[in-house]
């Protein structure tokens, strides 16, 4: 097996919340293989958006080891993009400026390249003189992704990047990120809750428990079961539910539709 | 097209009513002056240049007292949205002095400074300070925290992100601040030169109510008036002109 991307290790976090700490993440282990696809689901304050922070640096932590390329992560670096579900792009910049926003140490002509290379690559020929404002919710998110891009980072975490859309874009832009993933050859970790998303994108499903946030599987995807209409999807995704209802299982019979 | 006339109907009237009471009321030019009258006054103060001239002694007072409290308030207003720590420090007196009212500095100001140009200069510095502070600080302070979370993510220096976050972010409220501090300058300027004054526009005022001329009064309240309003509207052009892209929202 090829070496850890990432790597986390007994990671623990807690927050400090009215004075009194909250555990929103206990004992994660973790490890992320090059050029893999890792899908992240959990019920929402699961602390699975808390774990990609920790693991892009923007979060700290205190218990356990959490490494990228082998390196301890104390801060975010140019190696690790990222894709934040409000895409954040700057609303007084023009496409092309918010998708090189993070581009350092380039003359400007490098800068103009890299900068239409990932325009095109998501797909936004046309559109780099825009604002944000004029754009639709999924050409945000796919400048969004661009920007994250733009450094040619050799991971690239995802934070819910389409719960905002509609189903119909979430499905396009599901596509894309993974024709992007298969050209670039980035890492991509991503958080969702979208159950049929993490199957269809992820080479490996991490599924959380709720607060404190708890690994209770990690399920490898295979080729098959990544198409909607195939069985091994749907029993796949009947795995999931089960893990993430399984207080209430009742209500997972009769709700379950396949 | 029909804003500009509704909006000229009280206007029209008050005009109308005007016109009435002076035509066929008992009431001295030297109290409330025809509008023929005004008329003559306007003429006349065009004509020897002491309008021009006062109003551009006015005017240059305003420039000099409200450029030293924009960057003042533009300056201090971001530092102190960006660091607690100097906001904590300045924001208790700032908002203690805030409460006192722009007549009350009068009497220190002109004890300090004369009744000279300078003590015009300073009114109005305090005057417009604080509305362009106030602004600026909640502009820099509502700067979304995703916003400083991508700014962090590619490890933007305070300068960098000072120009690229937050003043992009706050220049729409610190413009309502410039706008709001343009139009207390004006007002500033007027009420120290009504109080002590050898010359501008609010002098020629008080000028010529001892002279019991009504008309000029008149004349100089409408082109204070007139000059308020352009200057709204200066302030007004320049911020679509610093915003881009709040325009384009329009046709979004």
């Amino acid at each position: 097996m090829s070496e850890a991307i990432i790597k986390v290790e007994h990671l623990n976090k807690q927050f400090i919340v009215d004075k009194k700490p909250i555990q929103v993440l206990k004992d994660i282990n973790l490890e992320v293989q090059k050029g893999e696809f890792i899908t992240i689901v959990g019920h929402s304050g699961c602390g699975k958006s808390t774990l990609l922070k920790i693991i892009c640096g923007l979060v700290g932590y205190e218990d356990g080891v959490v490494e990228r390329n082998g390196h301890k992560v104390e801060g975010p670096g140019p190696m690790c993009g990222m894709v934040f579900q409000d895409h954040r792009l700057l609303p007084w910049l023009k496409i092309k400026d918010n998708v090189g926003f993070g581009l350092k140490d380039l003359t400007k002509k490098e800068k103009e390249e890299t900068v239409q290379q990932h325009i095109d690559l998501v797909g936004l020929h046309g559109f780099e003189n825009s604002y944000p404002s004029q754009l639709s919710g999924g050409m945000s998110q796919r400048a969004s992704i661009a920007r994250g891009l733009a450094n040619n980072p050799s991971i690239l975490l995802l934070d819910e990047p389409f719960g905002a859309l509609d189903a119909l874009t979430r499905i396009q832009m599901q596509k894309e990120i993974l024709r992007i993933q298969k050209e670039q050859g980035t890492t991509m970790v991503m958080v969702t809750h979208d159950i049929d998303e993490a199957i269809v994108l992820g080479n490996r499903i991490v599924v959380m428990s709720a607060r404190p946030g708890e690994i209770k599987d990690i399920i490898k995807v295979s080729t098959a079961a990544r198409q909607r209409n195939s069985a091994d999807f749907s029993y796949v995704k009947k795995r999931i539910y089960e893990y993430l209802f399984e207080d209430s299982e009742q209500d997972a019979e009769t709700d379950y539709v396949i | 097209m029909k804003k500009i006339v509704r909006s000229l109907i009280v206007p029209i009237i008050i005009i109308i009513v005007w016109a009435l009471v002076t035509t066929f009321g008992d009431i001295p030019q030297s109290l409330l002056p025809s509008l023929p009258f005004v008329g003559v006054g306007l003429r006349n103060m065009v004509e020897s240049g002491q309008l021009a001239n006062d109003l551009l002694i006015s005017l240059g007072r305003v420039v000099k007292g409200f450029l030293i409290a924009a960057v003042l308030g533009v300056t201090l207003g971001s530092l102190m949205g960006m660091s607690k720590t100097i906001c904590e420090m300045l924001l208790p007196l700032f908002t203690t002095i805030r409460q006192i009212p722009m007549m009350a500095w009068f009497p220190l100001i002109i004890l300090w400074c004369g009744i000279g140009e300078s003590s015009k200069v300073v009114i109005i510095v305090i005057a417009a300070f604080f509305p362009i502070l106030v602004n600026t600080l909640s502009g820099i302070q509502s700067t979304p925290e995703g916003y400083l979370e991508v700014a962090k993510m590619y490890h933007l220096n305070t300068w960098k992100r000072f120009v690229k976050l937050y003043l992009p972010h706050a220049i729409p409220q610190i413009l309502v601040g410039l706008k709001l501090g343009l139009g207390v300058s004006w007002m500033a300027v007027v009420a120290s030169e009504l109080v002590a004054a050898t010359s501008g526009i609010g002098y020629r005022m008080n000028d010529a109510r001892s002279m019991m001329q009504s008309n000029k009064v008149i004349v100089c309240m409408l082109v204070i008036g007139l000059v308020g309003i352009l200057m709204d509207k200066l302030i007004s052009t320049l911020f679509s002109l610093f915003t881009p892209w709040e325009k384009v929202k329009k046709y979004n």
